[in-house]
């Protein structure tokens, strides 16, 4: 499983993908609809897809002595190192903001635990769109993407709204004891995420299994 | 022992029916595959690597079915499927650094000794290295994890007459000792007079012929004509067996 990843980190991942993975730094912009952040950590799976795409890398890791369904798993496992380290490397920038930003975003939500647990539901949510779609064909990045990018659309746009809804201001808190209530978001967050990795990883290598490269 | 094993082989594209499609290809011999274009050369190379799900047939490398033996079977694959153009942006050095990990028998002085032997700077990016030399590359490659069969399609298209001499020349070098075997389809038939032990034949997705090359090439004799002024050769023979006529 390293030696998957270790290829994909070497010579599928697109260069901009890392670049992609520093976005959590617009975590200190005081007034901006974090939301996007999660929409950068697709986009960089996205440039991969396409890159890997045009250096045959799918084609060319199918004839290493792996299973075919590996091929699979080293997207995903790719698309699993991408989105957990991009929000990995946001998380200072989230503290640094209580510290110098304390009177909160303006425009949306606070970068605190439920914007965590969101962000990692919308993250296994393209996923499995994403990966299920591509993987019908092994080179259909761009019609993929498009799909997979309306339920991102809808879940930032839902993260942003929710604060505003009677009753869950909650959501926007960022106090200890705010941290604490939306604990349950994050755990549903990660738990939601990983169940999409699983399914999509198992519906993505019964469609890969089929096509002719 | 056979290299390869192939029975019954059978793919349906729309459009497109492979089937029936058998030959062996014993260990240390080197096999022509021909066929005009879209005749299924490709598709039985893909096949019998597991590029695409074939619909029928059995295949055995080295005397073991592919099923439940993948693994072991790509270990003692070495592979060039035409239009070599995968990573052209990496350094060979880190393609090589890579690749490796994934080969139980990987031998790294020998990776050196062939990368030496056929002049190939680890330091430069595959978009800087001609055809030829991306072929020596993945010869390399597959030569330093001990690879017994090597799979080639259209490995000398595109090539000038040297490089397509010096490529002939490694291909004979690999299968010299009798341990190691290629599978090879092309169009440029010259080439398989000069290096194939064998023929196999591929009209319309069906298999025409399969055997030795002269025994192959007698076969055929048939098509001579009173024009002809000595034994047809394997272009005169592929040009017969497919002409066909144009009313326009």
């Amino acid at each position: 499983m390293f030696d998957l990843l270790y290829k994909e980190l070497r010579l599928a991942a697109h260069p901009s993908m890392y670049v992609f993975l520093c976005m959590g730094a617009l975590l200190l912009v005081p007034a901006y609809p974090y939301g996007v952040v999660f929409f950068f950590g697709t986009l960089g799976i996205f440039q991969s897809l396409v890159y890997a795409r045009e250096t045959r890398d799918i084609y060319f890791t199918a004839l290493l002595p792996v299973r075919r369904g590996d091929v699979v798993r080293g997207k995903l496992l790719l698309a699993a190192f991408a989105q957990l380290a991009q929000l990995a490397i946001s998380l200072p920038f989230a503290f640094l903001r209580t510290l110098y930003l304390p009177e909160g975003n303006p425009v949306g939500i606070e970068a605190n635990a439920a914007f965590y647990g969101f962000g990692l539901m919308i993250f296994g949510i393209f996923n499995l769109v994403f990966f299920t779609r591509f993987f019908k064909t092994a080179y259909k990045t761009s019609f993929s993407f498009l799909i997979a990018l309306a339920p991102v659309t809808l879940g930032i746009f839902a993260m942003e709204a929710v604060i505003h809804f009677p009753g869950l201001g909650w959501l926007d808190g960022t106090s200890p004891e705010a941290l604490l209530r939306q604990l349950p978001v994050l755990l549903a967050g990660a738990a939601t995420y990983a169940a999409c990795w699983a399914l999509a990883l198992r519906i993505s290598v019964r469609r890969f299994e089929k096509v002719n490269l | 022992m056979n290299a390869l094993k192939v029975e019954g082989l059978a793919k349906s594209y729309p459009g497109f029916t492979l089937e029936g499609v058998s030959f062996t290809l014993a260990r240390g011999r080197i096999m022509g595959l021909i066929g005009k274009n879209g005749a299924g050369k490709t598709t039985v190379l893909k096949a019998v690597l597991g590029l695409v799900p074939a619909d029928g047939g059995e295949i055995e490398l080295l005397g073991r079915p592919r099923a439940g033996h993948e693994l072991e079977w790509k270990q003692k694959l070495g592979v060039v499927l035409g239009g070599i153009d995968f990573y052209r942006g990496k350094r060979l050095s880190v393609i090589t650094e890579v690749i490796r990990r994934f080969y139980r028998g990987w031998d790294e002085r020998a990776c050196r000794r062939y990368l030496d032997e056929f002049a190939l700077d680890p330091r430069k990016k595959v978009e800087e290295l001609s055809a030829g030399m991306r072929v020596k590359y993945l010869v390399a490659l597959a030569l330093s994890h001990g690879a017994e069969l090597f799979v080639f399609d259209e490995p000398t298209s595109g090539l000038d007459p040297v490089s397509r001499d010096e490529l002939l020349t490694i291909f004979r070098a690999l299968t010299a000792d009798g341990t190691r075997s290629i599978l090879y389809s092309t169009h440029i038939t010259s080439d398989l007079e000069k290096c194939a032990d064998d023929i196999t034949y591929i009209k319309d997705g069906r298999l025409l012929s399969s055997g030795e090359k002269s025994v192959f090439l007698r076969s055929f004799q048939h098509l001579q004509t009173a024009e002809d002024t000595g034994p047809l050769t394997l272009e005169d023979i592929m040009v017969r067996t497919e002409r066909r006529e144009f009313h326009v």
